[in-house]
């Protein structure tokens, strides 16, 4: 008689534990940890590591401290890394920042199509949740003119950026591995083409005008290197990441940037296919996605945050390079992703000759 | 019975010839392992992805890009050894030539920078070769104009040189410490004059330590990579950074590994074809 007693309550306890994680699971709300939830786990963030990933790390102790896992921060992110442990069925990396396109050329392959039942994705800009992917933050690429060159007549668009005539000067340009689709279809259109029915033929177009401000083009290697260009003076207009821009004008570069059609981009949170403990990484990417986290990410990095509940404390220096106010949302640029997830190969075999001089 | 074993009389009949060879096991298995193994997964894959057949090789030599890449990638390399056997010899010399103590500073003036990371010395020429930077300051300030370094193969080379420089200065000393200098004084008593004794006598012995320094260099520098990067532009592109773009951005490994071997393989090509005059070179040095 006991007996059974005690085992219809336990199975009644039962039930209502699994009753309330069914109900928890239904609806995720962004930045939510449950306590202790994923004592004794582990789980490896990947990013590109300097302030951009610590800020990430700080953004995600409040899951960290709550959630009771243990998190490793690895990277820097390299998709050929990561296809290399997809192949070999040893994927040690259960979260993936990456660039705008991977998440897109190789969804369904290389990471996982997101089940959206297991995030909260009410709180991100339109038009950015992928098939596998979420943005990690929003940043620009912007145009950058040194000030004491132009003076009273500075570069507006990138129109004045691929103008050597009007706008003479040294040229500085991302040539750090991938082509920005954006920047391509700016110089597309200095062509005479339309972006929005650009061709795979177009794209020799598009570089030959890159091709022509001429050899005194620098093309930089690294955020920092397109900072250091702006830091002595060396480029007189630059294309550069905000985050980098606002750094340099920080540092004293006399540079002020040229906000018409800046191109937006972002950085992807994924989770990559055959990670060990699928739902322990929808939880990361949940708490990730959460106001605080956003806040906190934003005000160690700069980088603009992808919750739009999110309201950090930042300076004036900061928040004149943060994407998000209505004004700057209106002159954005955002590239034509159908188009360029099923060229990137073509276009990038294009983009590296013409960074190997030919 | 085990040839590691130093008491066994077969071991003491073949001695020197079989210790050895077990004394160099460890380091062949880690070289089997570190490099023989992955070179042969490059081999592989190049012949393998994304299909079996040469369409890599195909690809390679069909693309110009390549080819003028695969050219400057060997060019550079040469300029490297050049300025590194001009810098490096007199150098050298001097190290064999000053008492014991100025040696040690010689020494670690080579040393010192060979510890320190290669981005950090990259990035150092950087601010030393700007065009705003501290030699084309000196420039103007003495009333001349500037000149481009950055982003030039000048500039690559010079970063390049910088850099391998201990690798042909040590070859040289060890070298060079071997000779007697008596000879070139006994050259002397003989009549010759100080460049006649320099050009016949010492020159042709210190010839293999030139050959083995420039061989390291020029081989080390075909698969530099930062250098380049930093301190180069489009112009200056060397191979392993096409490499790079086709192996990480592109995923395509088939392409990268037919990359590698044909720079592996014209490397070997290269020096087959560079032995004989080295050989010829050893034994003049060695009958004189």
């Amino acid at each position: 008689m006991q007996k059974t007693k005690a085992l219809y309550l336990s199975a009644v306890m039962a039930l209502g534990v699994l009753a309330t994680a069914a109900f928890a699971q239904e609806k995720p709300v962004a930045g939510e940890v449950k306590e202790g939830s994923l004592k004794g786990k582990t789980l490896t963030f990947v990013s590109y590591g300097g302030i951009y990933q610590d800020g990430q790390a700080a953004a995600l102790k409040e899951f960290v401290d709550k959630s009771g896992v243990k998190l490793l921060n690895d990277g820097p992110t390299e998709i050929a890394k990561l296809q290399a442990q997809v192949e070999s069925g040893n994927v040690t990396w259960d979260v993936v920042d990456t660039d705008d396109l991977p998440p897109y050329v190789y969804c369904g392959k290389l990471f996982q199509k997101l089940d959206l039942t297991k995030l909260d994705v009410s709180k991100i800009p339109e038009g950015q949740v992928g098939e596998c992917s979420v943005p990690a933050m929003n940043y620009g690429v912007v145009l950058m003119y040194n000030k004491e060159k132009y003076k009273d007549n500075p570069p507006k668009s990138w129109a004045d950026f691929f103008d050597t005539a009007k706008f003479p000067g040294v040229r500085g340009i991302d040539g750090s591995g991938s082509p920005t689709g954006g920047l391509l279809e700016q110089a597309f259109k200095v062509a005479g083409g339309d972006p929005k029915a650009m061709t795979v033929a177009d794209i020799d177009k598009a570089i030959d005008v890159v091709r022509k401000l001429g050899p005194d083009t620098i093309f930089w290697k690294t955020g920092a290197e397109s900072q250091q260009l702006a830091e002595s003076g060396e480029a007189d207009m630059l294309m550069m990441w905000t985050g980098r821009a606002m750094t340099a004008v920080k540092n004293g570069a006399k540079y002020a940037p040229a906000w018409q059609d800046w191109l937006v981009v972002m950085d992807q949170m994924t989770i990559p296919v055959g990670v060990k403990d699928t739902d322990a990484s929808y939880a990361l990417l949940n708490a990730y996605l959460g106001k605080h986290a956003q806040e906190v990410l934003a005000e160690q990095t700069s980088y603009t945050p992808i919750n739009s509940d999110a309201q950090p404390k930042v300076d004036a220096s900061v928040s004149a390079f943060l994407t998000n106010t209505p004004e700057r949302q209106k002159q954005g640029y955002k590239q034509n992703f159908k188009f360029w997830v099923p060229n990137f190969a073509v276009a990038q075999e294009k983009w590296s000759a013409l960074m190997a001089g030919n | 019975m085990s040839a590691l074993e130093p008491t066994t009389p077969s071991v003491a009949k073949r001695g020197w010839v079989s210790r050895p060879f077990a004394l160099t096991l460890p380091a062949l298995i880690l070289l089997a392992a570190v490099i023989g193994y992955p070179l042969l997964t490059i081999m592989v894959r190049s012949l393998s992805e994304p299909q079996w057949g040469v369409q890599n090789y195909l690809w390679f030599f069909g693309a110009p890009v390549n080819l003028t890449v695969l050219q400057r990638t060997f060019v550079i390399s040469a300029w490297v050894t050049v300025v590194c056997v001009v810098c490096a010899y007199p150098y050298a010399y001097l190290m064999t030539a000053v008492g014991p103590r100025v040696r040690l500073v010689l020494v670690l003036c080579v040393l010192i920078p060979f510890w320190v990371s290669g981005v950090v010395r990259t990035l150092s020429w950087v601010i030393l070769l700007q065009d705003s930077g501290v030699i084309n300051s000196l420039l103007r300030a003495a009333g001349f104009d500037g000149i481009r370094l950055i982003r030039t193969q000048t500039g690559v080379v010079i970063g390049m040189a910088q850099v391998l420089l201990p690798f042909m200065i040590l070859p040289l000393y060890s070298v060079m410490k071997g000779i007697d200098l008596r000879l070139m004084r006994a050259a002397q008593s003989l009549g010759a004059r100080p460049s006649r004794a320099f050009f016949t006598v010492y020159l042709p012995l210190s010839l293999p330590g030139v050959y083995a320094g420039a061989i390291i260099v020029f081989i080390l520098a075909l698969g530099f990579y930062i250098t380049p990067a930093l301190l180069g532009g489009p112009r200056s592109t060397m191979l392993s950074t096409l490499v790079q773009t086709q192996v990480l951005s592109l995923l395509q490994w088939g392409r990268g590994g037919a990359m590698g071997v044909v720079l592996l393989v014209t490397t070997f090509v290269l020096l087959a074809l560079a032995a004989p005059v080295m050989r010829s070179r050893y034994r003049e040095a060695g009958r004189r």
